[in-house]
């Protein structure tokens, strides 16, 4: 395999899903999701901390799901209708090459998504720690929620409005630029936020990896239905494939064991990869395999 | 390879579509052989639905064929040796849209496995060369049929290719554009690459082509040198396919049927 040619395919495939405007409505709902669910409640019930890490994880959980399903079946079918893809292959690449090359680039996309979530999830769940139970108890939700949501909103604001300059005075890319710029937010903000209080945000590292372990499998998952079946065929088979696999993946309850340093009980990893048996058999038999032998 | 050496090889090769149960549904090449030389530029001649496509798609190696043997400098075409030689130009300029002119070629040139210092120079060297320095940070998408057309061009030559299959090369362009073109085939050739094109413009083909197969139905009614054929390309081609699109529509519109 060309280290070349596949990160070439590699980086135009997360270009491509990074400049794309349902990249950034879906990182905005879920920012939305992860800065505003857990401030405006009545009753936390003395639970700041644990309902923002929540809201993040599911944010980041919901928001990957949806990119790593309809960014990587866009971007397969486009290559496939537009004509781009036999321009590649009669490049010296394989057919595998391609397949495996443009699904990791899928899954780097949803990468940065995740980072742009789990930042912001960070630095909610510091602020919920510093002042969370404190607002409920004083009753002066504004002034004690008030930095940490103004530091959330601006990782939503800041991107597009700088976005928005770099696009109208240097036609850079909108969604792009507006997408790097909310990673870059969002990481300096969520190491900031780790750096005051390590032992508390240290743990919640591992809980994002069910996730990003599900995506993943649902990246290879659409892109082999995107290479056999029509997009509505292809998405149908991945909310299938979602409704088999969701009870055996128990995303919440391992995440809430590993942010309390818990280790992954074995049955759950059996039981993790045998519902992820499907998608990584239809990676092969209609992916990869088809890719090689059919055009 | 010796010069005069086969760069292209078909031996009586044959493509059958077939539909879901796999009953056969149309004979898109029936039959066909030819071979091109290095150093040639060979036009694959015929009208629509004659299987010129279906053959340069064989020749890439992005379909097999259902019986005979295609070779591409003496290997399979579907063996990385062989494309490492090649380049080419589809009919539609298939670029993605999201990417910029820059991006597009760089793309290209990590497709080829060049190094990224060189795929950069590279680049901006073809940019040069296709007029479109000035607009190299623009997004694809946003280009004309002609830019894209000239875009697609410096893509399909960015690996330096020895072999280069271009289907409808001037297909979109302004003749201006269309004449420089075939002003750029006429110079490639000359520096020693091969060039295997497909063109409905039959003046075209006569302008830039040494050799010409026709085909028809998938099958190659005629073929030999352009300065052989002893009459203009385009009688000749007519003599040996017809046009019975135009004589059908001739008789509907005397017969007063077009309203």
């Amino acid at each position: 395999m060309g280290f070349r040619s596949s990160t070439s395919i590699v980086k135009a495939t997360a270009l491509e899903i990074l400049s794309e405007p349902l990249t950034l409505l879906v990182a905005l709902a879920a920012l939305a999701l992860c800065v505003f669910a857990p401030t405006f409640h009545y009753h936390q019930f003395g639970e700041a901390t644990r309902m923002a890490r929540d809201a993040g994880l599911s944010a980041a959980f919901t928001g990957g799901l949806v990119l790593a399903v309809f960014g990587t079946i866009r971007a397969f079918r486009r290559e496939m209708e537009s004509g781009t893809l036999e321009m590649a292959l009669s490049h010296p690449i394989s057919r595998c090459e391609f397949f495996v090359a443009k699904t990791l680039g899928a899954f780097l996309s949803c990468l940065v998504f995740e980072a742009i979530v789990f930042g912001t999830t960070l630095v909610m769940v510091e602020g919920a720690a510093v002042g969370g139970s404190l607002a409920e108890r004083t009753g002066d939700i504004a002034r004690i929620w008030g930095p940490c949501v103004a530091a959330g909103v601006s990782v939503m604001l800041v991107p597009l409005m700088l976005g928005a300059f770099l696009n109208r005075f240097l036609r850079v890319r909108f969604v792009l630029s507006a997408l790097a710029t909310a990673a870059a937010l969002a990481c300096a903000a969520g190491a900031y936020a780790v750096t005051r209080d390590s032992a508390t945000l240290v743990p919640y590292f591992p809980a994002i990896l069910p996730t990003i372990a599900f995506m993943l499998l649902f990246v290879s998952a659409s892109a082999a239905f995107a290479v056999r079946f029509s997009p509505n065929a292809a998405a149908s088979c991945a909310g299938v494939l979602f409704a088999a696999t969701l009870p055996f993946a128990g995303n919440y309850y391992l995440a809430e064991s590993l942010s309390h340093g818990a280790s992954v009980p074995p049955t759950t990893v059996l039981l993790s990869v045998a519902a992820a048996l499907p998608a990584i058999a239809a990676f092969f038999i209609l992916g990869v395999k088809w890719t090689t032998e059919k055009t | 390879m010796d010069d005069g050496e086969n760069v292209i090889e078909l031996v009586d090769v044959r493509k059958t579509f077939r539909d879901f149960w796999l009953r056969p549904t149309v004979n898109a090449v029936d039959g066909l052989t030819l071979s091109v030389s290095r150093g040639e530029v060979f036009g694959l001649l015929g009208p629509n639905g004659s299987g010129k496509s279906t053959t340069i798609k064989m020749i890439l190696g992005l379909l097999s064929p259902s019986a005979g043997k295609v070779s591409l400098f003496g290997l399979p075409p579907r063996s990385i040796e062989a494309r490492r030689k090649l380049g080419y130009l589809p009919e539609l300029s298939y670029l993605h849209p999201f990417l910029t002119a820059r991006e597009t070629l760089t793309y290209y040139a990590g497709l080829c496995g060049l190094r990224r210092s060189v795929a950069k120079e590279r680049a901006e060297e073809l940019l040069e060369m296709v007029g479109l320095s000035d607009v190299a940070s623009r997004t694809v998408g946003g280009f004309s049929k002609g830019m894209s057309r000239r875009v697609a061009l410096a893509a399909s030559l960015i690996g330096r290719p020895e072999l280069l299959v271009m289907d409808e090369p001037t297909s979109g362009l302004d003749p201006i554009s269309t004449k420089e073109v075939k002003t750029l085939i006429k110079a490639l050739s000359a520096g020693g690459m091969t060039i295997l094109m497909t063109s409905h413009l039959l003046a075209d083909a006569e302008d830039v082509c040494d050799r010409v197969t026709i085909l028809n139905h998938g099958k190659a009614v005629a073929g030999g040198r352009v300065s052989e054929l002893g009459t203009s390309l385009e009688e000749f081609f007519l003599a040996k396919v017809g046009d019975p699109g135009d004589f059908k529509l001739a008789g509907f519109l005397a017969r007063g049927d077009a309203r």
